[in-house]
Formats: C-alpha cells, structure tokens, sequence
C-alpha cells in the first residue's frame, strides 16, 4: 500500500515529539493499573481471588487482561481523531493530492496506533510487575502464551481504531468523535469481563457480555497469564475467542480498506 | 498534443443545488503559465480540485497530459504538483522534514530527494531554515515551503492556487520570480488562480476570466485589453435624468450602467473626448460628483465582462480569509 510507511513514521513522529501526548501515553497505562487495581479489587473483603477471579493469585493478575484491553480500546480513538484533526488543518488535502492509495491515509494512522499501544502495553507489564499485589505469574508462561497475548491485544487495537477511523473518513468535527466514545467505550468496557468474571455480573449483563470483543481478548489474555499452561478445554475456549478477535479483525480490515478508499474527502 | 489540459463541460454541485463550477470547457497550452481569474467565490479552487482529484466532479471530464481525469486519477496525481489554497505542511515537521514527507509520497527514489530537498530549499531561500518546524515560519516561508512541496515530483502541470494571498508586495513579487522561474527552468505547464489582476497581467500568458462558476472570456491579456475597444470614462451622477442625456452624447461608443450606479462611458480616444464630454456635461448642467478616465487595463476587461469592480468588498475578506487560513474552517 503505497504511503502507508511515510505517513506512519510521520505519525509517530508528531506522537514522540509531543512531549503531552508522549508523557500521557505513559502515565496512562500506570494509573489504569494502579486506580482500578485497587478500586475494583473486592479481595479485600475477605474474597478470595482464587475462588472467584478464575484461579489468580490476585486481582491484578485478573484485571491485566481486561487493561490491556481496554488500553487498545481507548488508544484506538486517537487514529479517528487524528484523521479529523488533519482535515481541518488541511493537511490532509496534501496527501489526496499525492499518488498514494488513499486507504494508507487511514492504516498508517491505525499502524501508529498499534504501534503506541505496544509501548504502552510494555510500560504497563513493568509497572504491574513492580506494584505491590501486582502480576504474579505462578504456573509458567510459554511462548505460545505470549502469542495468544500479543496478538489479542494487537487485534482488539486495531479493531477499535479502524472502527474510529472508519468514522471520521467523512467527520469534520472532532467533538462528533468524542460524542461517540464517550457513548459506546464505558458500556463496552462494563458490558465485558474486562474488570469482573461472568458469576459476579448480573445474569442479562454477563449474556450480553460474552458477543463483545472485548471480553474476548480480556479472558484470553488472563487465561495464558494466569494458568500457563493451558488444559484443552481452556485451550478450545482461547481458540475460539482468537477465532472471534481474527475474523472481526478481517472484516474491519476489507471494510476499511474499501471505505477509506472511496470515501475519504478533504 | 499541444494542449497540455483540455477540460470539457466540467461542473460542480454542492449539495445536490449549489453549481460552484458550471460547465466549464478550457483548453491550456503546454509550457504556458495560465491565469484563472476571479473574484472569491467564483468557483476557481473548486475547479482546481476537480482537475488535481480531490473532489470528484458532479460532471464532465478533462484530461491532463493526455490522461482522463475520470479513469487515470493516480497517473494523473503522479505527474501534477499542486499548491493548494490553504496550507498543507504539518506544522509539527520541520521544513525538510515535509518535503522529506513529500519526496516519499512521490516516491522519489532517496538520493534524488535529498539532493532535490536541497535545490529546492536553496531556491526560496529556505535552507537556513530547513531544521525549524514549519509552524515557526513566516507566512511568507510557509508559503514559499508550501510552493516546492509542489515541486518535489518534478511535475508537467503546476496548479498554483492563490499562491500569494494575503503575502506582502515585496515577498509577492519574489514569489512571482520563483515562479517565472519554474516555468523556465523546468518547461512545466502552470495553471495559477489569483484574485490579483496584477499577479495574473504580471505571469500569466493567457488567462481566463471566471464569475459565478462559469468562464466568461479567455486571451491573452493584451488581446483581452484589445477588444474593449477604447478607453471607459466613470462618472457619477445624481440621478437617472442625467444619465439619459449622458446617454445622447455623441462621442460614446456606449454608455452602460454599473451595479453601483457609475455610469460607464466607452470612448475612441480620452485624450481628445474628455473635454468634448466636460464640455457637454457643462452645457447641460451636469456636475457629475466624480470623473475618472481609464486606459484599457485588466481592471477595465474584468468589469467590462463581469459587470463588477473585482476589488469591491474585497480587501474585508482577504482579511477574513487570513484570519482562518490554514485553518480549514470549514
Ligand atoms: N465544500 C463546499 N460545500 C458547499 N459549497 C462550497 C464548498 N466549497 C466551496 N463552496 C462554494 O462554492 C463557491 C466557489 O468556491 P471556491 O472556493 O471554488 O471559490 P474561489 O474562486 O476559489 O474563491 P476564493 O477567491 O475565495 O478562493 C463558493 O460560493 C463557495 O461557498
Ligand atoms: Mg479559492
């Protein structure tokens, strides 16, 4: 896709030059950690995380999958906003005019996102490892663990930013983005087992729970964290929510692909 | 092919009601430098994005080069440059940095873009300046650095549109000399819109005259000049009794009423005719409040096809149009 890198290595360049977004990039990840870590953890009480957060040592370890997530989520915005922010500079009018394929316009500001979400996931590993109560990882981690992981966040990152980007392909106004998130990316993150395992949410909640994307990649991530190695049955489940992630994925990619195209205005 | 752009019936609507472009047919010689003129709004940047491939046209067609823009788009985009009306290098990039951005659009293979980067630096004066973000350059070094953006690919067709709005004299007259000089040195094809008649008498081979959407005339400037035909005496005068009798004055080709009420007076020869006219004037007791005599010029071929005094009302919106440059208001 010609453009596709120029634009992305731009992208990223105006993210790393931009001491506030650079700086918020980091702190972000560290006080999802640490502020949900400690306000949603109900062990607490005299709960018992093995009991109710499906084996985890604590509920760090049980929320990492769910913040991992969720930082794919809230990051994936920043490629719709960005597409918007230049439209109105007109800057965006410089790259129709050039002989690229116009969707790169589009990828490269999804590629970057992805791209910021992986710095950002490997600041919050750090982190999760320091904190006291934090990531434990008792029964191993494997190599292919570490793919399931990666590639569950990488999906859920680049489902949500194409979702964004495809929004603002024609959006002139920024504050029609924010509306938008503000509107779908609390319910999707609490319509989830991002923060809590399906028996502690109301019955309905935990239905509706299971078709979004975001628990899948939530309960992939926390099953190879916190069992390792995983049994079959915990394996064919994995599977068939990365099945869900990939096919999800594809389809947001041909959409993209196809609206970014023909669609993008100045 | 001599015509380096031939654009047939093309039109915009805005809107699905709006005609901003409205069945224009233009034909552009190669290696020519092209004015399009007309006051704001009268549709100049939305022709020229029809024929760079922004906006798609509502109809019509044109080809560029001997490409049709409805089915050679990107061959099209690859051998055009284009420096558009509003700005459009990132601010967060340094100077060389966005032509650096460009060169890699383009394709332009590396070795060649730096060593073009640097050309075309040196040539608006922008080397020194090349490490600086572009959003801490002047208007003046925005806009030079926003004219080799256009360069960068070494285009047959230049648009240029509105390159020196809002600039002032001087740094206009240095961007006109990089412009002659593009044309020389690289034998390219530049279609320029202005609202300046200097700029456009100044640069421009042939031009045309555009109002409302539509070409009205297009010449040369001095055959433009040629078919008026004579010079215009303005007068004003209190009320329409006045004008009638201005109207049997013998010595006039034609007498026409402008929009804002000036009475326009086509004459053989001023020199001898204006004291005939006082002298008339006089005899029927007409004191008109204002006289004005003016040789053929290109002010005179625009009011004379558009019925208007391109600078009317302007100079509020030039100042308007700064104030949200760049900003993309829209
Ligand atoms: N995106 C748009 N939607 C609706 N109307 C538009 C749009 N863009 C331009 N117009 C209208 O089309 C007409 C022509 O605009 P255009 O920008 O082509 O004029 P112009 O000749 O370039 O003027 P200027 O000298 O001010 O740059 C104007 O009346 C303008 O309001
Ligand atoms: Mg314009």
């Amino acid at each position: 896709m010609s453009g596709l890198i120029p634009l992305t290595i731009r992208d990223l360049k105006r993210w790393y030059r931009n001491p506030v977004s650079a700086v918020v990039g980091v702190i972000q990840p560290i006080f999802w950690i640490v502020l949900f870590g400690s306000a949603f953890d109900i062990t607490r009480f005299g709960v018992s995380s093995t009991t109710f957060f499906e084996g985890a040592p604590d509920y760090i370890t049980y929320l990492m999958g769910g913040i991992l997530t969720i930082i794919g989520l809230f990051t994936g915005m920043f490629s719709g906003v960005n597409i918007i922010w230049d439209r109105r500079l007109g800057i965006l009018q410089r790259f129709l005019i050039a002989p690229i394929n116009r969707a790169s316009i589009v990828f490269s500001r999804i590629l970057s996102s992805v791209a910021r979400i992986s710095v950002q996931i490997m600041i919050l590993f750090a982190v999760a490892f320091v904190i006291p109560n934090g990531l434990k990882i008792v029964n191993g981690f494997t190599l292919m663990d570490g793919v399931i992981l990666v590639s569950a966040v990488f999906m859920v990152s680049f489902i949500f930013s194409s979702f964004f980007s495809i929004l603002a392909v024609r959006m002139t106004r920024m504050e029609s983005v924010f509306g938008i998130v503000n509107l779908i990316n609390l319910p999707l993150m609490f319509a989830s087992y991002a923060m809590f395992p399906p028996d502690l949410m109301a019955p309905w909640l935990s239905h509706v729970a299971k078709y979004n994307p975001v628990s899948w990649s939530a309960q992939s991530i926390r099953m190879v964290l916190i069992h390792g190695t995983l049994t079959a049955s915990e394996a064919h489940t994995v599977l068939i929510y990365m099945l869900g992630l990939l096919a999800l994925a594809l389809f947001m990619l041909v959409i993209t692909y196809i609206i970014s195209n023909r669609e993008i205005r100045e | 092919m001599d015509n380096s752009i031939e654009i047939e019936s093309l039109t915009k609507v805005y809107n699905g009601k709006f005609k901003a472009v409205d069945d224009v047919s233009l034909k552009i010689g190669r290696g020519k430098i092209y004015g399009l003129l007309g006051q704001n709004g009268a549709g100049k940047t939305t022709l020229i994005k029809m024929l760079t491939g922004v906006i798609k046209p509502t109809s019509g067609t044109a080809m560029i080069a001997g490409l049709d823009l409805n089915k050679d788009a990107l061959k099209i985009r690859r051998i055009t440059g284009v420096v558009p009306q509003e700005y459009t290098t990132d601010g967060d990039l340094s100077g060389k940095e966005n032509l650096k951005l460009v060169a890699d659009l383009y394709d332009v293979p590396r070795k060649d873009a730096e060593e073009r980067i640097e050309t075309l630096l040196r040539m608006v004066d922008l080397y020194d300046v090349k490490d600086r973000y572009a959003s801490a350059y002047s208007g003046g070094m925005r806009k030079r650095l926003e004219l080799v953006c256009g360069l960068m690919n070494t285009p047959e067709v230049l648009f240029l549109d509105e390159p020196t709005l809002g600039l002032d004299v001087t740094t206009r007259e240095n961007l006109w000399s990089y412009i002659r000089s593009f044309e020389r040195e690289f034998h390219i094809t530049i279609i320029l819109t202005s609202h300046y008649l200097d700029e456009v008498d100044s640069l421009a081979n042939e031009l045309s005259i555009m109002d409302h959407g539509k070409i009205i005339v297009s010449g040369t400037s001095s055959d433009l000049k040629k078919s008026l035909k004579g010079d215009t005496i303005t007068l004003k005068l209190k009320n329409d009794d006045e004008f009638k009798i201005v109207q049997n004055f013998k010595e006039a080709i034609e007498v026409k009423k402008m929009e804002l009420g000036d009475i326009r007076i086509k004459v053989n020869n001023s020199d001898v005719v204006l004291p005939e006219l006082m002298k008339y004037l006089s005899d029927h007791k007409i004191s008109p409040q204002s006289i004005n005599v003016r040789k053929p010029s290109l002010d005179e071929v625009f009011i004379e096809y558009t019925g208007r005094n391109i600078n009317a009302e302007q100079s509020g919106k030039d100042y308007e149009k700064l104030m949200t440059m760049g900003r993309g208001a829209k």
